[in-house]
């Protein structure tokens, strides 16, 4: 009896499994869907990239609507972001996708959005409770974004010595689960020798952070690496660290871009950060948010479809998130003196 | 009434702070209408109230703050304030309901300490909501931390989102009662018009036996409390609460205000006005989103609005006292 039950089950599987695989969707091109592109805020290099993916989604599979980047100021992001996510839906745009920065605070106008007919679909960062979001495109594993920013820290650190996190701000959902992860993390045996001692937050905004970075070093006399996974916060704690002529004895780590980070890289202020592509992101963003759109996708768990230069995806459960459905993009890229040069150009 | 009398009636009213601006308000709603298809709905219109609604509800009585040529400071850290209060309550196991009343007193009585310095101890307005801007934000992070509050109660975030009555929600009906309300008080009572004296002389208002301290106190008290139902309908609209919520409003609402022809040296201004200034910003705001206009750029529009709203009457000034010196010559 057991026999046969679990004999079932493994049917079952590779039934679901031969379905999934059967039917990867191929984008239909040439369909007109209105597309609205919403960072956390204007002015920051990771965003724009993604736009610059986007657009070339856009234009590969010639949606005869339009795209549109827009975002708020950083001083006004909350309320910003949820007027944007408002007014796209009073236009009948078919999409939104959104880099949340309003945690919890974005769900009202995001359901009333989905009900308005728009999908909205999240990348970089989601919406914590996944209410009103259709999907949510990882950038990679948050699980391994923590075991890298360890690695790093130990690499950097020689295994032992202390370090602090100059994070965003308190509530975006995605540096947050990193550094949970990042904690998890640390408790192997390997990490024992490392001590995470403080996490402050810089609220993405490059003076702020450089301050707070300025005030982590007086506060820890024995410091030894700041850990920013922030593109802002690497930036700004690396420059700080520089002009305090610290480089000696603090270095900087975390998730930056390569065109920013080249200098200090070079230098020897930061000797190791990661990243993943933004660009890639922005396509893949683009282009399962235009299938979503234009209904050649439902955005159910088990779906695969082809996502053009990048191959193809499945819709998954997001194991990170006690509800809502993720794609995942990955994988990873860790820069350091032989290869950030390249890219950064 | 002959054709000439109404026609110099209608020049002069074009001529008057709030004709400008009703010829503004104008323009722009025949320029977004022409511009987008979707301004003219009614969805977008209650949209377009509804995603300020709170700003524009403290706009209401720190008209009547600026004209008692004082200001406040500190409001939208109440908005904030009580925001957090009322999701930490919740949190604590107090019911909604209960904390909605605990979260308006608590409102009140911040005002009134506002009012104590400002009235009793004669510290300037500036300088005591200045530093109770920054205090009552603090409690307001201290309350909830570094994280969100969420999960009210149904009823809690309906009245926040859905509609109440036909197709308008609360926020926008109980905006409306306001500024009816505060009207009144302000243009037909006689508190309307002690707030107006002392706004334009207050140490003759005093010589006069007006109880200042009383005018006063009434209205920061008045301030703290509608700040405080300004947050708990903010917290109701977003159904989530953090320790940020409504930072930096103070900034929009002073300047809706001022561009309502409210005269940053008090004694001048009406609700008129006031009205008028922020049916202006709304329609400008969701006029320029709708024309897919960028955060950055709208913020500059908004800015240059308002330099002009203060250069404008000083410009009328200039013309009033060339033409006077003009006479001058002639006779």
């Amino acid at each position: 009896m057991k026999v046969w039950k679990v004999s079932t089950l493994a049917v079952c599987a590779a039934l679901a499994g031969s379905i999934a695989s059967a039917e990867t969707a191929i984008a239909q091109k040439g369909l007109e869907a209105d597309m609205v592109l919403l960072p956390k805020f204007l002015g920051i290099l990771p965003f724009d990239q993604a736009n610059q993916g986007a657009q070339e989604a856009h234009e590969e599979l010639g949606n005869t609507g339009d795209l549109l980047y827009t975002g708020p100021t950083p001083e006004n992001s909350v309320a910003g972001q949820i007027e944007i996510m408002t007014t796209s839906a009073s236009q009948k745009s078919a999409a939104v996708m959104l880099s949340n920065n309003a945690g919890e605070q974005i769900v009202p106008s995001a359901v009333a959005a989905q009900a308005a007919g728009t999908k909205v679909v999240t990348w970089d960062s989601p919406i914590p409770s996944a209410k009103g979001e259709s999907l949510f495109i990882a950038q990679v594993d948050f699980g391994e974004i923590g075991v890298v920013m360890a690695d790093m820290a130990h690499s950097i650190l020689d295994g032992e010595g202390e370090f602090a996190t100059l994070s965003a701000t308190p509530d975006a959902s995605n540096q947050n689960a990193w550094i949970a992860a990042m904690e998890e993390a640390l408790k192997g045996p390997k990490y024992a020798g490392l001590k995470h001692v403080d996490i402050v937050y810089g609220n993405d905004q490059s003076e702020v952070s450089y301050n707070r970075a300025l005030a982590l070093a007086d506060k820890y006399p024995n410091l030894g690496l700041i850990m920013s996974p922030t593109s802002v916060g690497i930036v700004a704690s690396a420059k700080a660290i520089q002009d305090e002529d610290l480089c000696g004895q603090i270095k900087v780590s975390g998730l930056g871009v390569p065109a920013e980070m080249v200098t200090y890289t070079m230098n020897g202020c930061a000797p190791e950060f990661a990243l993943w592509d933004f660009v890639d992101l922005g396509y893949l963003t683009y282009y399962t948010s235009y299938m979503l759109a234009t209904g050649q996708i439902e955005g159910e768990a088990g779906e695969t479809f082809n996502a053009g230069r990048m191959g193809d995806y499945t819709i998954e459960k997001d194991p990170t998130r006690d509800a809502g459905l993720r794609v995942l993009m990955g994988p990873f890229t860790v820069y350091n003196k032989d290869n950030v040069e390249a890219a950064a150009k | 009434m002959s054709t000439e009398n109404f026609t110099s009636r209608i020049v002069k009213a074009l001529n008057s702070w709030e004709g400008f601006l009703l010829l503004v308000l104008v323009l722009l709603f025949v320029g977004n209408t022409i511009n987008s298809p979707f301004f003219f709905t009614l969805n977008n219109q209650i949209n377009l109230f509804q995603l300020s609604i709170e700003k524009v509800i403290v706009a209401v009585i720190m008209t009547f703050v600026i004209i008692n040529a004082e200001i406040d400071l500190s409001v939208a850290s109440i908005m904030g304030f009580a925001a957090c209060l009322f999701g930490w309550l919740f949190q604590s196991g107090v019911s909604a309901s209960g904390a909605v009343v605990i979260v308006l007193a608590a409102g009140a009585i911040l005002g009134a300490f506002n009012a104590f310095w400002i009235a009793w101890v004669g510290i300037p307005s500036l300088v005591v909501t200045l530093a109770t801007m920054i205090a009552f934000r603090g409690f307001a992070r201290v309350l909830v931390e570094d994280r969100g509050i969420t999960g009210f109660p149904d009823w809690f975030d309906k009245l926040g989102q859905a509609p109440l009555v036909g197709p308008i929600p609360l926020s926008i009906l109980v905006f409306f009662v306001l500024v009816f309300f505060f009207y009144i008080v302000l243009q037909r009572t006689v508190f309307g018009r002690q707030v107006y004296f002392i706004g334009s002389n207050r140490d003759v208002a005093e010589y006069s036996g007006i109880n200042v301290r009383g005018v006063q106190a009434i209205i920061f008290t008045l301030s703290g409390l509608i700040s405080a139902l300004a947050g708990l309908l903010f917290a109701a609209r977003l159904g989530a609460v953090r320790g940020d919520a409504a930072l930096g409003f103070e900034l929009d609402i002073i300047t809706i205000v001022l561009l309502g022809g409210v005269s940053i040296f008090g004694g001048r201004g009406t609700m008129v006005g006031t009205l008028l200034a922020i049916l202006i910003v709304l329609n400008l705001r969701n006029g320029m989103a709708l024309a897919n206009i960028t955060g950055h750029i709208q913020t500059g529009v908004l800015g240059i609005l308002l330099i002009l709203s203060v250069m404008v009457p000083n410009i009328q000034e200039w013309i009033k006292k060339l033409r006077k010196l003009g006479k001058g010559t002639v006779e």
